[in-house]
This record gives structure tokens, sequence and C-alpha cells, in this order.
């Protein structure tokens, strides 16, 4: 190799330099292995690459999306909240009450969120105020919104009786035929989160909250008031995901949601964001999303059971942890 | 807040009286639950003057900062910046008053660039807080060429050595035109060199007009950049004289208050077996080719400064650490290198220098905390037996004399030199032979510190092997019998107490 | 950090409130008072074993899971691996029409899945509130690969019902093996080596490994006992419909976390006790029962344990004056 490049070697080393830095940045790699995904499963099944499949992969993942973008935004900040599946199944109770009456989306949407925000504000208060554990908090309101949601409904799905149009096709139709709604929707809300997390002060905040909640506070950080804000925008993204899910299905279902909690953190975790806080971005969260549904509806393509889905879900994550620590534990 | 950058040397003519001084603190007080920790302290710095603040552990230097940091509040007293008075509610009002504090602790995000750490209070967001990324760059960047550090601004804070990462906190204050600059312990972390480099900053800082306090305990760093020094002692102020004014006997005297003496003490320590051999040791934690012996009955004392690998061989000889190559024989047996039962059962552990992260069970009882290694002692079949657990403790706290109320209390709260006992009495308890010391007085103040010394000449005398990894070179002198100094994660120097100078094993320190 | 002067002497109310389980058999005692003198059926020796009978299942994996939250891990598929168990145990059985064989395939099964978990959380890193969630996913979609429908019983045993449905001397079976468990617990935390260890590598693992033990064999030994029980939990479950069901223990592993944590034990490790685990199981179960022995809508029995969970945590974060959690 020439004298003049030597510094340049130092930096890339070549092809093992440039698999080295694929692997330090997790969005990269997570882009090479959802190219990998969808390679392989094009290879596995021709219905699998075709405009139609791919456009409704990103349909059946939107809440998902929103859900999970959600969750990432308290654990940036160093909490965590897994009340958000039993957020999904309270807000549709008011969206669909308040529609059946009033015959009005808007305020449909305006009451779920009114809820949405008050259980995100129960749980921010209790963890940022109170100071007491967001796991333990957020597990006590997955236990008490399900509870109530059961106890109103009486265990019976509310149907829409409205039948407003605008609604059903919220859930249910796509932009100029081809876009579903609600990739849209949440591509749309999801990227606004991107830029707030990247380019806003408050976004900002977040991750020197989660990366060292000290050095924020010597800062001149609110770093109660920023972690409550968490907690809104978690329940805020939980409601958007439980509006699309009613109007999918038509109703306020008070099974909808169960478990979307764990797989909202499977999503996030694997997309590169910590536990420990302050690391990781929206942007790999979307990423683990995809992989997670592309994944799934691969493996229906290859008419596999729908239940090696899970299996794989659980062996991905674990692998895509196990790398992350292993490589941080060897340093 | 902050102006153009660009604009060379204005703060010098910007006070339009000289003589004001920058910082006065006049009776400041702070009370703590059951002490004052700091009693009516007064102190006046100026533009272009390094102020030296100095006093042993627990003398209220870190109280002080702290109040002009704004961490903490007063319960009495004033502080005034540029003939103002100031009341600051948090740390960021304290930098708007225009004071900054360098912690020992680096308080920067390790995720964030150098440049967003710099403008991390308000990053320089316009309306509705976006943030100016291309500013925040840019000025960054001016900042690092007006003050002469060559540091990339794009890249991670994680990434940065300690002393790099304090440069980046000097410019925080700097881009936030501070007027004063707190260094809390800055060279504590710090190579040789580095501290050279710190010196040239500091000199900069001073020609920019910008008043420092310089907290340090290193004298001969104090006799090099200090103009004055106020020394604080119990929380009180003691003196303040120009540096030209003292020499080391005088400050020494000022901070200690007394002489001490005899705080080494020497029994006879007769000669046994070689216990301890290391041949050709290395490993990933940046040790390389380390050989050397110890045997029954002395104090083998290593020396380094920060980061020379002290720890790390501490921690491969005891097994806590893998090893690349070489071998370690503990009594003539071989260790198995990551696996301390294996260590423990050859007769050979670690008191750590971490005494909460890697020594203590916070809340748990003091005989726990006691019995932790020597459990199977106390154990048949699987039950421990209490009783006996409680008494082997209390002969122990008898022993070494450690303050406590209760047996059961938590060991959290002892103070530090009783916690150092008692986890010193954790392996004796177990009853090993050869004990590894890693700073075994650091945080803990002077009285204590005599006993412990007190009680390593005793294990000395009683034939067990002591390692003692130190950067303290009076502790080093006084106790061991033999020197190694270790630098880069190497030996580099050899010596016999008796004919050891201090320049002698600095030099082989600093190579 | 001074030791204090000798403080005045607390009250009896001060003292029940400040110890680690005065608190939680006040509640105890308050909730039975309340609801004696409220339902005519809530103080009769057939109500009592109902309850004791309702607590066995989540007692017996509880003691397990303390032992792990004191290591400072944690099991989120305990749940999954219960459901997944109860069709093993079932399809074991029918193969070999032996209730030993069936129960040494629920336990060793439980185990095998602990293992895993160990494995996972020791070896590989994986931080285990993720790893054994990524577990739940395995085995909520392995059991349906396993079986696509309960598995009912073939054999011929009619032994096997009674596991869970019998009495000794007037005490259901289950709430017999559940004591046991627990009894062993306690012994095993207060008395032995072995809990010693768990409470010091909880409480901090860097001092262990110095110490000369191995945190993460200590540990793995907590993720096998807690698969262990929850197999164990599961030949009773198998028992009590007498069918393999794979989609039984839905929430289980919320409920388990929600009693231990109850129980004083710290999500950071190093502190917690069965009597406690015990105390809070019994708390739970008892406003079970009483929500239906009051005949309140049943739906309050998911309400009330999260607004207990988050309570407890609350007074006991004020107990502690406000630090840490």
């Amino acid at each position: 190799m020439p004298r003049s490049s030597s510094t340049a070697t130092v930096r890339t080393g070549g092809a093992i330099g440039l698999l080295r830095q694929v692997a330090a940045h997790s969005e990269i790699a997570l882009v090479v292995s959802l190219v990998v995904v969808i390679a392989v499963f094009s290879l596995a099944s021709e219905y699998f690459l075709t405009v139609r499949n791919m456009t409704n992969v990103l349909g059946q993942a939107s809440i998902l999306l929103l859900i999970a973008a959600g969750v990432a935004v308290t654990l940036i900040c160093g909490e965590v909240d897994i009340s958000v599946g039993s957020i999904v199944a309270a807000v549709a109770i008011p969206l669909i009450a308040i529609m059946n009456v009033t015959e009005s989306m808007t305020l449909g949407i305006l009451g779920a969120l009114a809820l949405g925000l008050t259980i995100g504000a129960v749980n921010g208060y209790l963890v940022a105020y109170m100071r007491i554990n967001a796991l333990i908090v957020t597990l006590g309101t997955l236990f008490i919104v399900r509870g109530a949601v059961y106890l109103y409904t009486g265990k019976r799905a509310q149907a829409d009786t409205a039948y407003l149009e605008s609604f059903f096709a919220l859930g249910n139709e796509r932009l100029f035929g081809v876009l579903p709604y609600p990739a849209l929707v949440a591509g749309v809300i999801v990227a606004a989160l991107i830029w707030v997390m990247r380019h806003l002060r408050f976004g900002r905040r977040v991750y020197a909250v989660g990366g060292s909640a000290e050095v924020a506070s010597l800062a001149g950080f609110d770093v109660r008031r920023i972690k409550f804000y968490c907690f809104l925008i978690s329940a805020t993204m939980a409601t958007l995901g439980g509006i699309l899910l009613a109007s999918r299905l038509g109703a306020a279902v008070h099974t909808s949601g169960i478990g979307y909690e764990f797989q909202a953190v499977a999503a996030v975790v694997l997309g590169g964001v910590s536990l420990a806080g302050g690391i990781g971005s929206i942007f790999g969260v979307v990423l683990g999303v995809l992989i997670l549904a592309f994944v799934a509806n691969g493996l229906g393509m290859i008419n596999a059971p729908t239940e090696w889905q899970q299996v794989i879900t659980g062996l991905v994550i674990i692998a895509a942890v196990a790398l992350d620590s292993l490589k941080k534990g060897r340093r | 807040m902050v102006e153009d950058l660009a604009t060379p040397e204005a703060p010098q003519t910007g006070d339009t009286d000289a003589a004001r001084p920058t910082l006065r603190v006049q009776g400041l007080t702070k009370r703590f639950p059951g002490v004052l920790a700091l009693d009516d302290v007064s102190l006046e710095v100026r533009g272009g003057e390094v102020l030296a603040l100095l006093g042993e552990n627990g003398a209220g230097k870190s109280t002080l900062i702290k109040l002009l940091a704004g961490v903490y509040r007063p319960d009495g007293g004033t502080i005034e910046t540029g003939g103002v008075e100031r009341h600051f509610a948090s740390p960021a009002d304290g930098l708007a008053a225009g004071i900054k504090v360098v912690f020992q602790e680096i308080a920067l995000i390790e995720e964030f660039t150098v440049a967003e750490n710099i403008f991390l209070e308000d990053h320089l967001a316009g309306r509705f807080g976006r943030v100016a990324w291309d500013e925040i760059r840019r000025r960054a960047a001016e900042i690092f060429d007006r003050a002469g550090f060559d540091i990339d601004p794009e890249v991670k804070v994680k990434d940065l050595s300690i002393s790099q990462q304090q440069l980046v906190e000097i410019s925080r204050a700097l881009a936030h035109e501070a007027k004063i600059v707190i260094m809390d312990e800055p060279t504590s972390s710090l190579t040789p060199a580095e501290v050279r480099h710190l010196f040239g900053v500091i000199e900069r800082l001073k020609a920019m007009g910008i008043a420092i306090i310089y907290v340090s305990h290193k004298l001969e760093e104090i006799f090099e950049i200090a103009d004055t020094c106020v020394v604080l002692r119990d929380g009180k102020w003691v003196s303040t004289r120009p540096t030209a004014e003292h020499d080391h006997a005088s400050l020494i005297k000022d901070m200690v208050g007394r002489e001490i003496t005899d705080l080494f003490p020497r029994s006879d320590r007769p000669l046994g077996d070689t216990v301890v051999e290391v041949r050709g040791l290395s490993t990933a934690t940046g040790l390389s080719d380390i050989d050397f012996d110890v045997r029954a009955g002395e104090v083998v004392g290593f020396f380094g400064l920060m980061g020379a690998g002290r720890t790390e061989l501490a921690k491969a000889i005891v097994g806590y650490d893998p090893i690349l190559s070489g071998e370690i024989r503990i009594a003539g047996t071989q260790l198995t290198p990551h696996d301390t039962r294996r260590g423990k059962a050859l007769g050979i552990g670690l008191l750590s220098e971490d005494r909460k992260g890697e020594g203590l069970m916070l809340e748990a009882s003091v005989t726990r905390n006691m019995t932790l290694a020597a459990l199977d002692k106390f154990t048949a079949r699987g039950f421990v037996d209490a009783a006996a657990e409680r008494a082997q403790a209390q002969s122990f706290v008898d022993r070494f004399r450690i303050k406590l109320a209760r047996l059961d209390q938590p060991i959290g709260t002892l103070s530090g030199g009783n916690q150092q006992k008692a986890l010193l009495s954790r392996w004796l308890m177990f009853g090993l032979r050869t004990i590894v010391l890693d700073e075994p007085t650091r945080g803990i103040d002077v009285g204590a510190k005599a006993e412990i010394f007190a009680l390593i000449d005793e294990l000395a005398a009683d034939g067990f092997a002591v390692i003692l990894m130190t950067s303290e070179m009076p502790e080093l002198l006084g106790l061991s019998d033999r020197i190694f100094v270790l630098s880069g994660g190497r030996i580099t120097g050899s010596f016999d107490t008796e004919t050891a100078t201090q320049e002698a094993i600095l030099d082989a320190a600093i190579k | 950090m001074a030791v204090s002067d000798t403080p005045p002497r607390p009250t009896l109310a001060q003292r029940i409130m400040a110890s680690e389980h005065g608190f939680l058999a006040l509640v105890l005692a308050v909730l039975i008072v309340v609801l004696t003198l409220s339902a005519d059926r809530f103080l009769t020796p057939a109500n009592a074993v109902a309850i004791l009978h309702q607590s066995s299942l989540v007692l017996i994996v509880a003691v397990g899971m303390t032992f792990l939250l004191i290591t400072a891990e944690v099991d989120i598929s305990v749940g999954a691996s219960l459901a997944f168990g109860s069709c093993v145990v079932m399809a074991v059985m029918n193969e070999t029409n032996s209730i030993l064989l069936g129960t040494l395939a629920g336990v060793g099964f439980g185990a095998a899945v602990g293992g895993i978990n160990a494995v996972v959380t020791t070896v590989l890193r994986v931080n285990s509130l993720i790893g054994t969630i990524a577990m739940m996913m395995m085995l909520q979609g392995g059991v349906y690969l396993f079986t696509r429908e309960a598995v009912q019983n073939h054999h011929q045993l009619p032994l096997f019902p009674k596991i869970a449905t019998g009495y000794v001397l007037g005490i259901p079976v289950p709430a017999i093996i559940a004591a046991a468990v627990a009894a062993v617990g306690m012994v095993v935390l207060a008395r032995m080596r072995a809990g010693r260890l768990a409470l010091a590598v909880g409480a901090n693992p860097s001092a262990a490994r110095l110490s000369g033990y191995s945190p993460e064999r200590i540990k793995a030994v907590a993720f096998v006992v807690t698969g262990a029980l929850t197999g164990l939990a599961a030949v009773i479950l198998t028992s009590l419909l007498n069918a393999g069901q794979p989609t039984a223990g839905t929430g289980f592993e919320l409920t388990v976390i929600a009693a231990v944590l109850l129980g004083g034990t710290s999500l950071m490790g190093g502190r917690g006790t069965i009597l406690g685990t015990i105390l809070a199981v019994l708390i739970l179960k008892v406003i079970d029962n009483g929500i239906i022995q009051m005949r309140w809508n049943q739906d309050l029995q998911i309400i009330i344990p999260g607004i207990v969970l988050i309570l407890a945590l609350y007074m006991d974060q004020r107990r502690r004056g406000g630090a840490g959690g």
C-alpha cells in the first residue's frame, strides 16, 4: 500500500474497516438487515416484492410504529412506558362513543387524545415528580386502565354506529389507491417526531436527560418536567395508534392492544435504543419495526405457520441485543 | 448571551474599575444535618489571577465550589460577581452570572458531539426552539481557534481523553463568556504532558482576563501556577497569602494545623517464602510483560500515575480480569485467570479502590459485609450459623476499633475509614495470606489513615504478603519494603525503599 | 453520614409502618376485618380454603421470582412457560400414562426454559427484561406450533386431577405444595449460604465476584429455580384444568411480578423477603376474593392490584426518605 494513503488506512482500514463502521452505526446495520430480509423473501416468494404487498406491510406496521416510537422516547429519556397497550384499548372508547353521539370525527379524536394525555400525565407525574420506578408505575396503569376498559365496556366491543366515511377511510383506504392511510398518518407523525428529537432543543434535552440526568440538571434543565413530557408523548403516540386500530376494526374492542407493550419494547431495542437511556434514534426504531413487519409478512408469504413469526422475532431480538452487548463488552 | 467571540482581548478592558474583584465571597456558611460544612468563609479573586484553594478532605473545598456553582444554596453570607450580589437557584444561574465550574467528574453528555456539549445549555436555539446546528459548529470551531485547542468539534465526547474533555468544559466557559473558571482537582487524572498543556491553557485564560480558582492538594502545582493561596480547614478559613510568601512547610502547616509524626510505623518484618510470582503478564486492559515476585512478610508497593495500570494489575493478579499471556503463581500454584474463586482458594484477594462500586453492600448490615468472603466458615450443610458469624464480626470490630452503634446497622452509615476497616476484615476473616490493596486510604481522613497504615504494617509483620497499589508518594515510601513503578502498563522502575528517591520514582513514572 | 444520637422511642404505629412486613400484615388484617364485616360468607372455612387455593399457583412462581429479583434479574416468560409447560405435561402423560413422568417433564421443561434464559442473560449478556420478553414471544409462538388446541386428557389416570382438587386434612393439595415451596424458600433466603449469596450478588455484583463468587452462576441458579417452579405450577394447573391449555398464563407474569414487588423486593436487587412475597400474594388474592364476595364487578380484579402496587411503592418511597426506588 502506498505511503501517502497511510492515514486513510488508519481511519478506514479497507473492507474490514468499512464493516467495522457498519457495525458501529447500528442504523446502517439495520438498513442492511432490512435489505437482506426483503431480498431473502423476494427470492422465496414471487408475491412478496410487489407494490401491493409492500404497501400492505407498511399499513400493518403503522400502528406498532406509532406506539414503538412513543415508547422509544421514554427509553431515550431513561425511563420506560409499558402501559401503551392498555392506552390503545382505552382511547377507542371515548373516540367511538363521542362519534356515535356527535357524528364528528374531530370531536371523537379530541376525546381520545384527552383520555390518552390524562393517562400519560398520571404516568409522568408518578414517575417524574413522585419518583416511583417507571416500570412499576406503568405496570400498574397497564392493569388499571385495562381493568377500567373491561369494567366500562362489560367486555363487549363498542361498535361504531356513526359510520363516518372519513373515519372508515382513515384505517382502511389508500391514498390514490396505493398507500394505506394508516401508513401515511404514521409516516408523517413519526417523521415529525424524528425531526423533533434531532432538531428541536426539547429533543436534544430528552437525550441529555437520558444520557446523564445529573449533567442535564447541572446545565439547568428541569429534568422532571422533561421526563413528564416524554410520558405525554408516549401516551399521545399510543392514542394515535389506538385511533387507527379502532378505525380498522370499526369498533372499540376491549382486548385490543394486549401485548403491544412487549412488541413495542422489542422493536425499539432491535432499533438500537439502549435500555440505559440517551442512546438510539427514532429512525432506528422505524427500521426495527419494519424488519419485524417484513419478517412476519414474508413468513406468511411462504406459508409458514404465523406463529413462526413470534419465534423468529424473539430470536432476532436476542441475537441483536447479544451482538450489541458482546461488542461493547469486549471493548 | 454570547457576543461576537471574534473580538480580540476585549474582557481586559471590560471592567471600568480594575481594582474591583471579579468575584467576592463574604461570610459564606453552609450547614448539613449535624455538620457545619462551611463556616463564615470569605475570599476575593480578580481577573487574570489564579487563586489556589487548598485543604484536606473535608476541609470544605467542595462545599464552597458547589455554593459558587449554584448546586447548593448558602445558609449565610453573600456571593458577588462584577459588583452585583447573586443568588443562584441552579447551576445555570451560576453560569449566567459568569461562574463556570469544571468538576472532577466531567459534566458532559458522552453521546453528544463536542460542539453540542459546548452549547448544551441553550443549543443556540432560535424561534420554536429549533437547534442552530450550523451556528453551533461554527462557534465551537471559533472558540477552539481562539483558545488554541486542537479538538474536532464533530467527534463524540465519549471518544475524547479526560484532558480533552476538560478543554471542552473550559470551552463551555468561554462560550458563555464566563469571568470566573473554577477547576476542581483538574490534574488528578492527567498525564504529566497533559498537565503541562493544561497549565498553558490556564496562562491563556489569565491573559484573557479570566479569574481562576484552582483546587488541588498537589503542592508542586500550586507553587507553579497560583498567585494566591487560600487555605481551609474543617470548614473554616485559615489563611490567605500570596504564593510567594509560602513554602511547603508553611502550606502543610496551614492545611493540617498540626504536625503529623510517625504516620508510618515499621515493625520488624521477617521475610518468608516467595508467595507471588508473576511472569510475562499481559492483558487486554493494557498491561504488558509484567514480572515480579513478592515474599511473605513484605510490603511491595506499586506506584503509578492515573492510567499507569495499577488497578488493572491488581485485578489481573487476583483473577478478576482475563489475561492475554503470562503466568501468575500463588504459593507455587498457578492461578486460573478470570476466576476469583480460584484466587481466593489460593489465598489472594483484593481490597478495591472503588469502595462503593466494588466493595460495599451499602444497605446490608456491617456483619454481613464483613463475613461475605468467609461465609463458608460459618456454613454447615448449607446453613449459615448466625451466632458464630456475629461473634466473629464482633471480634474484628474490637480488634480494629471499628466505630459503630450496632453490628446490624447498614454499612453505608459508617464513615469511610470504618468502612475500609470492615472490608479489610472481610478478607482477614477469610484467612488469606496475600492481600492486594488498591489505594487503601482513598477518601479517608488523616486519623483513620494512620490506623490503616498501622494495620498494614501489622499484617506484614504477621507474615502476610502485601501488594500495595498507590499514587500517594508518602504512603508508598512510608509502607513499602520494595517499590515498582508502573507507567503505560509496564514496569518502568524498581527500587529498594532505602535507596529510592522521590525524583527517581517520579522519573520512572513519567517514562 | 454520622451515626445519629439515640432517637426518640418510636410509637407502635411508627414501628409497624417502618418495619419490613408490619405494613403489609396490617393491610392484610384490615382487609380481612373489613371483608368479614361486609360479606357474611367471607370468613368461612370454605372461603379461606378457596383463597389458599387461588394463591397457590402465583405463590409457587413468586418464590422463584423473589430470588431472581433479589439477584437483580427478572423473568417475563413465566406466563408463557406456564402455558407451554401445561401442554407438555398433558402430552407426556397421554403418551406414557405416568403421573411421575408427566410431572418430571413439566418441571424439566420449566427448568430448561429457565436455563436458556440464564444463558441468554449471563453468557450472551442480554438484559433479562428484553431476553425474557423475547423468550415469552418464542414460547407463545412455539406452543401453537406444538399444539393447535388444548391438549385433552386421553390418559386413564383418575388420580391426576385430584392433585389440584384434592385435600389433605382439609387443606387443598396445591396450597400444601405452595406452602412447602415458600417454607423452603424462606429458609434458604434467611438461613442458608445460597440465599446470602443471592442477596450479595444483587447488592453488589463486583463485590461478590471479588469475594470469590461467580455472579453469573448464582444468577443462573435463580433463573433455573424460577423456571422449575414455573414447571411445577404448570403441573398443578394441568391437573386443575385436566388439560394442557396453550392460552393459559396470559398476564400471569405481571401478577407474579406485581406480588413480588408489593412484597418489598427491590427491582434493583439485593433486598427482599419471602414473607413479604407471601403477604403480598395473600393481599392480592384476598382482594380478588373480596371482589367476588362483595358481588362487585370482577373486572376490578385487575384494577385494584394496579392501584395497590403503585400505592405500595409510593409508601415505600416515603418510608425510605425519597431516595432511589
